[in-house]
Order: C-alpha cells, then structure tokens, then sequence
C-alpha cells in the first residue's frame, strides 16, 4: 500500500464512505440536503447556510487537507453532519481563523466560498453562555472565553457589574453575534467540565424580531425606518368579505344571564 | 436519590455549593440533594496555593480524596470567590505525573553524576545527600553549600530551613525565591521605615478615593483584588479614580481613567515630576513631614547587579556585562542627576559595594535635587509609545500628579513592575516619598502598598527571614546585638551564628559555575526555569564537582540538571501556615496523604539533620573573608567547649540540638484542634511531638514585643478566625501600622511613630556625598528618599531591536509545575507566546499565530506570536509569560538586578525577533 498520512487516510474513508452512500433514500435527502448537521456541527468558513450546503458539497474533502490545524473532518454516516460533509467541533478543535482561509480557497463546488474575503467575516457559528454554570457569571476571576477570543472586546466583551452582596465585582463574559466568527476557540479553551460556553450553528442561535418592530438603539427609536421602508411593513390584506368587520358580532344577542358585554 | 452515582453526587453538590456560594436561588430538592451527597464529606478550612492575595477557601475531603473546593464565604480577601487557578485548587494534588519516589542518578547500582535517574529509597537518597554535602562542607566550609527556598513554603517549612542552616550548619547561603520577586521592596521598606511589611490592608480598596497602579498588571497577578479594586471604581464611577501606570497596556487598563505608558525607568522620572509638583503646588503635609520624616539619599553609580567580570559571560553577553563596572551616562541621566556636562562621558560606578549605603540631607537639597524633574524634561523622557504624542503625553502627566496630590484618599499599589528593576529599591521608595510628603500612610484608605506575589512571600520568607541577610522577625545576621537574641532563643553556644551574609540566589547559582558553590538544595522552586540567563545554571549544575538536590512534587526542568530529586507532600497533605501581603497569617490541617513516599519538607529536613553530630559543624570552619569583632578572621570558631557547658555534647544531632528539643517534645501530638485530622510528618518521624505547633510557637516568641507579635498557634485554628494580621496585641488584630488609634505600638498623642529599628541612624551628607560621618539618629521617624532616574543597562540597538518585558498571566502560576498538570488550564493557555505591536510583526514579516525566533544576548527560543493580545505592546516591545517550560523564557532575560536588593529585572532585556 502506498504511504499515506493520517489525514488522507481519514479523508479517504469518509469519501469511500459517501460513494457507499450512493443507495436509494440515503444519497436522496443528502443530494438535496435534507439530512440536516447537529447544532453544534460547525461548516468551514464561507460555507453556503446550511439548507443549500450539504446540496452543493461535492464531498471531496479538498478543504479537510487544506486546514494546517486539523480542525476539518468528512462527516462519516455515524457522525453528526449529513456524510461525506466537512465540519468540525469546537471542543475538539476549533478554527484557527487563518488569515488566508486555505479551506475555502479550494473548494471546487462554492458550497465555501473560494473568494471569501475577510475571515473576520466568517459566521461558522456564535457562542452562546450558559450564564447558570459560567464560572465568570458566577462570580469567580476567569474571563477565559474572553482571553482566548481572537476578536476580544468585539465578539466577547466583558460586562463589568457590582456584585452586590461583597466587594468584589464581577466580570461577566457576553458574546456579540455581530462580531462572533464562530471560531469556537471559547468552547475550546472553557475550563468547565462541560463547556459554559458553545458555539452552535446562526440558525440554532438566533432568533428574529417581528418585520413589525424596530428596537430601540441607543434610546432612540427608529420610527422613520419603518415609515420609509413600506416594502418590508407587511400589507394589510383585509380578509373579512363582510360589508363592516364586527357587524355579526355587534348584532348578536346578550348571553342569558349576563348583562352587559361579555 | 439512591440511584446516583458518587460522581454525580459530586457534581450536584458542587453546583449547590457553588450557587449557595454567590446567592443563585437553588431549588430546595436541588439543596436536599446536595445535602446528601456531602454526607460522608468534611470541610476544612483552607488558603488558596497560589498568588500572595491569599483567598480563603473551604476544603471537602471524602474518602482520603480531596473532593471539592470553594471560596470560603467568611473570609475577608475573597469573600467566597477565587479566580481560575483557586478554582482548580484541589485538582493540583493529583496531576499524572506526580513524583512519589526519592530519584537519583544511577550507574551500577550507586550514584554516578552521569547516571540515568532510577528510583532509590530515602535511606540511600539521605546517605548519597550526606555523603556529597559533608564532603563539599569539609572542603569549602558553609559558604560551599546553599538552600534555595521558596515563597510558597510553609512558615513552618521557612522556620525550619532558616535554623538548620543558620544555627546548624552555620551558613547563611539560604534564600528564597522572594528574592526574584520581593527582595526590592523589602530593603525599601526596611530603609523608609525601619521594619519590613506593609502597614495598610486590603479593606483600604474599599475606602480609597483614588488608587494607581504602578508597574503591576493586578487584573492577572491579583485576580481577586482586581475584582475589589473593579468594584469601589463601579460604586462612584464619577469621584473614584483608578490610573494604570504601565510600560504596555493591559487588562488594567479596561476599567481606569487614565493609562500612562512609560519608558521604562522611567518612572523614576515620573514620581520625581509628582514630588517635585506637591512642593510646587503647595501641598506638602508640613506638620507631618516635621514631625515624622526626615530625608536621605544615597550614591548614584551603583552598578546593576551584574559580575564585575566576564570571564564567565557568552561572547554576546560581554558588551552588556561590562556596563557594570564602566559606562556612558546618556543625556537625560545626566540632567536628571544634575551633572550635565557628563552627557555622553564614562562613569565608573564606583558605588557598587556600597550601593545601599544613605545619609541624611536637608528639605532644600531635596527641593534641589528635584529641580529637574520638570514637566516638558519628564514628559521628553518619559513617553513609551512612539504613536503618541508629546503633547498628548503631556497632558496625561499632569492628570496623573493632579489625581496622586489630593484630599483625597490615595492608595498605590504595585508589584513586579518595580520590585523587578534595576533601580527597585530607588522606585518603591520614591511612592514612599510620594505618599510621605502628603502624609497620606498608615491610614484607612491612604496608603502605599507593596502588593506580594506568592502566598507566603510575606509569612515565610520575610517573616520567617530565610534571607541570606535575615533572621527570623526582621533580625539580620550581620548585627552583633539580633545575633545574640537568636543564639538566646536557639540555645545557641555565642558567635555559632554567622555574622557575614550569604548568597543571595543569583550569587549562588553564579557560584555554581565559578566553582564558589558546589551543593545547592532547592526546596518549592524551579529556579533552572525561573531565573534570568537560566542557560548558565542549567549547564554548570551538571559539572562533576556539584551536587544538586531539588525536592518538588512535580517534574521540573530544574530535576532535569538535578542530581537527586526528593518527592514532597504538597499544601494539603501537611499541616501548614502562609502569610499574605496584608500580614494575614492563615493556617490549614492536613486533609489528606500524599502519594507514594512523597514526604514533607519538614520531615525530609529533620531527617536530614539527624545525620549531623554537633562536632562536624560546630567546630572550626573556614570563611573567607569574615573580618567581623568577635571572631577569629576568615573562621567561624570552634563552639563545641561552650556547647558542652550548655549540655549539649559532641556527639549530639542537629535534630536534637535544634528542633527535637526538651521543650519542643512536651508539645505532644495527637492534640484536641487537630479534630480527627492526622499529621503525616509526625507519623514518618515517630517520636510523638507536634512539630508543627511546637515550631510555629517557638517562631513566635521572636515576634512578641517585637512588633511583629503573631497570636498562639491555637488561635489560628479557632473555627471562627479566618486568619489574623499580625501585630496581635492583648488578642487584637493591627490593620493600620503606624498611626495612632491602629497600631497598639503607637502611643496616645503620638499620632504617628514609624518605630521599624534598622537603619535608624545614619551619617548626614549633602547631595553628592557624606559629610558627617557620625551617624545621626532618627528614632520614630520614616526616612523620605531622593533618588534620582536612572536608565537600564541592555538598551535595544540595531541588532536586538526590542525590549522583551516578562511576566504572569491569569491562567498559569509560575512555572506551571502545578496548573500545567490541570488539563484545563493547559488547554486555556497552552503555551507562553510573544505579545507584540502588529506593525512589528509586519516589519518582520510575520502574522499573529506564525511561529518566529526570539533570540537574546543569552539564549534563542521559538515563540508564536501574538498580536492580539490582551496585553497591548507600544512599538518597540514585547511580552512573554514565563510559565512554559517548552519556551523557557526567562534564558533570554539578562540577569542584571538592583545592586541593593540583589533582585533581577526581568523586564528590560533586549531581543531580536525574527521569521522562520
């Protein structure tokens, strides 16, 4: 057998893998992507969201030998992302953020973004705090997530507070999804048994305001946002055909034994 | 319930103790369940292992195991928080790799210096320890041996150490690691004020007003102080001021007002620019100044702690190393030191013999000497970052002498960043001058205060005195009248002390490679890693003449260069005592057994001196260069006919003659406060006495009524008492030292009475020199010092173009003997890497995370560089943690120190970096 290093090695088993995977249902939902990667499996840097990704992977494994850290792995049928698929844990080894994103540079399919430009703008995923079980929130000195954060005081800030009870303050860690990479070098680098902090994928992290609302930034709302822009405020379709909304209602009779309105 | 598993129990009652702990509301089942698990748990009290905060923690034990820590709720440091490492306090104990075995170099079934290390038991260990050390005393008699400690031994461990060598083998070659870490600001306090110590505590964060940080990154050194200090700025972000005087921005300067980057050294410059401005603005305290002050100088051209000669330096080195003896005064120095016209000329620094030697001067030679220091030369000099401005700069110095001349309450804190510097001394006394000048010390929220690093720094090595200089509270072997006090409470034949100090580490180490000491026997220390220029030490330990014992718990690169290596016990698998900064002196029983045949300190010691008979050290004994009144020159006489009169005979051990005495033995193990707890020490020695307690007591009789009074061994265990700062007096705590209505050595009307004895007269000169020999007395008083800026000796040129500043981070303590072995913190922080100015890694070519060549005068190593790091460098230098054994920093570190605490600096050293 010709010699081959331990990273083809695994590369190639997984693809061997996916060509095993060529049968029936199963090669289906992952052409069309509809086996979906657990929350916590994270895409290489540039990655198309997740819904068209595993569509577009050619499973080649060329981004898996382009990572000088070993971060990447091809998903294999028992693991946690649709087979054949790059991804990788943030505990086990996370993202190095190379300046000049060699994985993605070789993708030959754009399900990664071979022209990515700025890895800063990566979005592999956004760490999220158990704040019951971070021994930062909890009080104690450790501010590690914040420490090893390759973006600190962007996408890891420490919130500063009076603890109240005592004289010492606390120095709580909190993660801005407008700066995180999803590098995962937080949940890498978390001395708690289990990580207080993990890095899951945008879609399992993010929630999302009604198109109604606008927040408030900075104590001013931003009202002339919404008058001006009539193309996101959804049109109100009335969907009653009565001649006056409410008439039914208003003609019915009083309940028996009730005066007034209900 | 029943269906949990003892891990699981574990775990839930961590959390609850935890939640309880920070006031997180815990469902009763949830505290039901905790309650369960902890059944079969005993807690203790505790001290944290690391930093010199010394928080207070509470220990669980369950089945001979420690199984949980947390930050003790009553303790006044930490209120029931700790910082990472604290955390993990308990997971040091059991790291993989523990050493329970005695190792020695073997070869043929005996010791051979070119031997593979192979197990061998304490008898043959002792025997081949024996063996080396009487054939080195025989021959280069006490000034041939050394014992290097730690801050982070015990104070028992510290008591034991000092007597041993000092009365026993008569050789005051004994120092602590303190030295590389406090060794400057002890001589400052000992010069200003006669005694050693601070005299505030920490409670004074919590009544400052303002509080500036002086070369001390107290975010990570002092991570729980940090928190105190973060919290009274959050209390009234308005009027509490907190300043980060730093050569490089860091984590302190996240939450203070105003961050002054300086050149290194120069804050002597600075805090020159801050006095001379309280007597510009007016703001001198007269009447305390009058009452309780005086003020001194001293030479200038000291040297910086080098060898005179470089018959022992590497061809690189020898440019530096000749700076000790000769060279050229730069432009500033010379207007600073007010001899202008010797800019650019030689100076010989003729002084460094004498480098500590002061006198008195008058208010208007101070006035004068300060005149220089004006606020456009300071600012020119001053200024540590290239991208700003001088007028920026300007205005920041003027901010800075505004926030420290108040009304207000001024606390300084600081810590490696002036202790670790070749003009140590001179800075920690110019914040003395500082604070004296206002008369803002000794006071509830006024104060200066010399933060310490190591746990025991304070209660062993200071206090205990395992100085080369040092007897126990504050005497010094040098002094004919504190040598007879020791020699009366040691039951000590006269003149058996040694009146000539000893080698302080570095000398010591030098000693190995000139050949002045062959036997050193390190103790809690990994000085092969830890001291600057390390590759000297590392190869002259392995020179056939010299024998190198180092007891650790751990492997350490000093074991490697070792020749035998001693298993020993760690915090809590003895019964031990520390002393933090604030003179809190908190003890702890032995919770559980070390592993294997690790041993105590203490026993290996006491076994140790059994193996010497009174006639093979106190009779004659060679020491060059004693010339001392009293004593034969070049000998220590021959004690044995008075030792005989005193009923001791020849044939007497050391371990009867110094510790197991007659009054020490009535002190009998087991004892009602030891509450079940077993005591490994006394079972391994087997004759019944409580060591620790009888030597803790015996220790003590040298502190009462001499103000250093510490409380009865049982009172420190009393359930109640979370440590108590020393003066006790009539069972009251002294947190204020100094003032009247704190300090019980002050007497009503007093106000003040800085009442420290040593140095407290002194001949009377003017600026340039004596002129009054006779030495005047200053009874009562603090001294205030001019001393003048002076720069460092290595400064970066065209080829080492950079100025490599080392130091700690939050994660790692030291040299990560012990966090490196907890998983956790390994993988927080791997490995040391170099922080740097991105335009300087750009300039050579390389990114953050490259791997690059940081290479010195003394030594290259690889280092990935970081520039993105918390610790934000100004172009022109960089940062690196010296916890890594694989980078092993400090090798590149020049080993120049201040010539009067005999401290390196390990934060000025000149290096290149370059891509590989």
């Amino acid at each position: 057998m010709k010699e081959i290093n331990r990273r083809q090695f695994i590369v190639r088993t997984a693809q061997m893998a996916g060509v095993a995977a060529c049968i029936g249902v199963v090669w289906q939902t992952m052409v069309r992507g509809e086996a979906r990667a657990a929350a916590n499996a994270l895409r290489p840097p540039g990655a198309l969201p997740e819904t068209d990704f595993a569509a577009q992977c050619l499973k080649c494994g060329q981004c898996v030998r382009a990572c000088p850290y070993g971060t990447l792995s091809l998903s294999s049928f028992s693991d946690v992302a649709p087979v054949g698929t790059p991804y990788f844990m943030a505990r086990n080894i996370p993202c190095e953020m190379c300046v000049d994103i060699p994985c993605a540079r070789v993708c030959p399919s754009g399900a990664l973004d071979a022209k990515f430009p700025d890895i800063e703008k990566a979005r592999m995923g956004i760490a999220v705090i158990d704040e019951e079980n971070c021994l930062s929130w909890l009080g104690l000195r450790c501010e590690i997530c914040h420490r090893v954060c390759p973006l600190s005081n962007k996408a890891i800030t420490l919130n500063i507070v009076e603890r109240g009870s005592s004289k010492h303050a606390k120095f709580e860690p909190v993660v801005h999804s407008e700066a995180c990479t999803g590098c995962g070098k937080c949940e890498k680098a978390c001395p708690t048994e289990q990580a207080a902090i993990r890095v899951l994928r945008p879609e399992f992290v993010k929630g999302k305001l009604g198109e109604h609302y606008r927040p408030a930034v900075d104590g001013h709302f931003q009202t002339q946002t919404i008058q001006n822009n009539t193309d996101i405020a959804p049109e109100y379709k009335p969907t009653h055909k009565q001649k006056a909304p409410g008439l039914e209602y208003f003609n019915q009779e009083l309940p028996e034994g009730k005066e007034g309105r209900p | 319930m029943t269906s949990l598993s003892r891990r699981e129990f574990i775990k839930t009652s961590i959390a609850a103790t935890t939640a309880a702990t920070v006031g997180l509301p815990v469902t009763k089942a949830a505290l039901a369940q905790a309650k369960a698990a902890e059944a079969g748990w005993k807690w203790d009290k505790g001290v944290c292992r690391f930093c010199g905060t010394g928080c207070g923690e509470q220990i669980a034990t369950f089945n001979g195991k420690i199984v949980a820590i947390k930050g003790d709720d009553d303790a006044p440091v930490n209120r029931g928080l700790n910082c990472i490492k604290g955390y993990f306090n308990g997971r040091i104990l059991y790291g993989e790799d523990r050493l329970t075995k005695p190792l020695m170099r073997m070869k043929d079934g005996k010791f051979d210096k070119n031997g593979d290390f192979a197990p061998v038991s304490w008898e043959q260990a002792f025997d081949e320890m024996e063996r080396q050390f009487k054939r080195v005393y025989k021959e280069k008699g006490p000034a041939g041996v050394a014992m290097l400690t730690s801050g982070q031994s015990l104070i028992q461990e510290g008591y034991v150490a000092a007597k041993l060598m000092k009365a026993g083998f008569r050789s005051n070659n004994i120092d602590p690691n303190a030295r590389l870490c406090m060794a400057s600001a002890v001589v400052a306090f000992i010069q200003t004020f006669g005694i050693d110590e601070p005299a505030n505590n920490y409670s004074d964060i919590e009544q400052a007003d303002t509080m500036v940080l002086w070369g001390a990154n107290m975010a990570e050194a002092h991570p729980i102080l940090w928190s105190r200090v973060t919290d009274r700025k959050l209390s009234n972000k308005k009027d509490i001021k907190v300043i980060n005087v730093t050569t490089y921005s860091n984590m302190c300067s996240s939450i203070a007002d105003l961050e002054v980057i300086f050149k290194p050294n120069t804050d002597l410059a600075i805090l020159n620019y801050i006095n001379r401005e309280i007597i510009e603005r007016n703001a001198v305290n007269t009447d305390f100044v009058n009452k309780h002050c005086v003020f001194a100088t001293g030479p200038y051209d000291i040297g910086y702690g080098m060898r005179p000669t470089d018959k022992f330096a590497f061809e690189a080195e020898k440019d530096t190393q000749k700076k000790q003896l000769v060279n050229k005064l730069d432009k500033y120095e010379a207007i600073a030191q007010r001899r202008p016209d010797m800019a650019g000329k030689d100076i010989e620094h003729k002084a460094a013999a004498t480098a500590g030697a002061h006198w008195h001067i008058t208010f208007d030679d101070y006035k004068k000497a300060l005149e220089p220091y004006t606020l456009d030369f300071v600012a020119e000099l001053a200024k540590g970052d290239p991208d700003e401005s001088v007028a920026d700069f300007k205005k920041k110095l003027q901010q800075l002498a505004d926030a420290c001349i108040t009304k207000g309450n001024l606390m300084s804190f600081w810590t490696m960043g002036m202790n670790q510097h070749v003009r140590g001394v001179w800075v920690n006394e110019l914040v003395y001058a500082m604070h004296l000048l206002q008369g803002k010390h000794g006071l509830p929220g006024n104060g200066a205060f010399s933060l310490t690093g190591q746990p025991s720094a304070c209660g062993t090595a200071r206090e205990v005195g395992t100085f080369a200089h040092r007897l126990p509270a504050d005497l010094l072997v040098d002094n004919a009248k504190h040598r007879e006090f020791t020699a009366k409470q040691w039951n000590l034949p006269a003149n058996t002390l040694n009146p000539k100090i000893g080698t302080p580490i570095m000398v010591a180490l030098r000693g190995l490679e000139d050949g002045s000491v062959n036997f050193v026997w390190t103790q809690t220390v990994n000085l092969f890693q830890s001291t600057p220029n390390s590759n000297h030490w590392l190869k002259a330990a392995r020179k056939p003449e010299n024998f190198l014992v180092v007891s650790d718990s751990y492997p350490t690169l000093s074991g490697k260069v070792a020749d035998l290596i001693l298993p020993t016990a760690m915090i809590f698998e003895k019964w031990g005592a520390y002393g933090n900064a604030e003179r809190r002196t908190q003890v702890w029983r032995q919770q559980v057994e070390a592993p294997g045949e690790a041993r105590s300190d203490v026993w290996i010691m006491l076994q140790f001196a059994k193996r010497f008979k009174l006639k093979e050290v106190w009779g004659e004994q060679p020491l060059a260069g004693l010339k001392e009144d009293g004593y034969p020159e070049n000998k220590l006489p021959n004690v044995l006919e008075e030792a005989k009169k005193m009923g001791y005979t020849e044939d007497t051990t050391l371990y009867d003659a110094l510790f197991a005495t007659a009054a020490n033995k009535k002190v009998a193990w087991p004892d009602p406060i030891a509450k079940g707890a077993k005591n490994s020490t006394v079972d391994f020695l087997g004759d019944g006495w409580f060591v620790e307690k009888a030597l803790f007591e015996e220790y003590r009789q040298f502190t009462v009524g001499h103000q250093h009074d510490l409380a009865p061994f049982d009172k420190y265990y009393d359930d109640k008492v979370r440590g108590l700062c020393w003066p006790i007096v009539d069972g009251k705590e002294t947190h204020w030292r100094f003032s009247e209505g704190h300090d019980p050595y002050v007497k009503a009307g007093e106000g003040f009475n800085f009442y420290g004895p040593l140095m407290k007269a002194i001949p009377s000169g003017n600026l340039d020199k004596v002129t009054d020999p006779t030495p005047k007395p200053l009874p009562g008083k603090a001294k205030i010092f001019y001393r003048p800026y002076a720069a460092f000796p290595e400064q970066p040129d065209s080829n080492y173009d950079l100025l490599l500043v080392t130091g700690r981070i939050l994660e790692h303590w030291h040299t990560g003997t012990m966090t490196r072995r907890v998983p956790e913190l390994h993988k927080a922080a791997p490995t040391s890497v170099l922080c740097m100015h991105p335009a300087d890694a750009q300039k050579r070519g390389i990114k953050h995370n490259d791997v690059a060549m940081v290479e010195s005068r003394r030594g290259k190593v690889k280092m990935v560089i970081d520039t993105k790091s918390s610790n934000k460098m100004p172009k022109g230098s960089v940062f690196a943690a010296f916890f890594d054994e694989a980078v092993q920093t400090n090798q590149l570190v020049l080993d120049a120190a201040d010539p009067i605490s005999a401290e390196p600096d390990f934060k000025k050293s000149a290096v290149k970096v370059t891509k590989i």
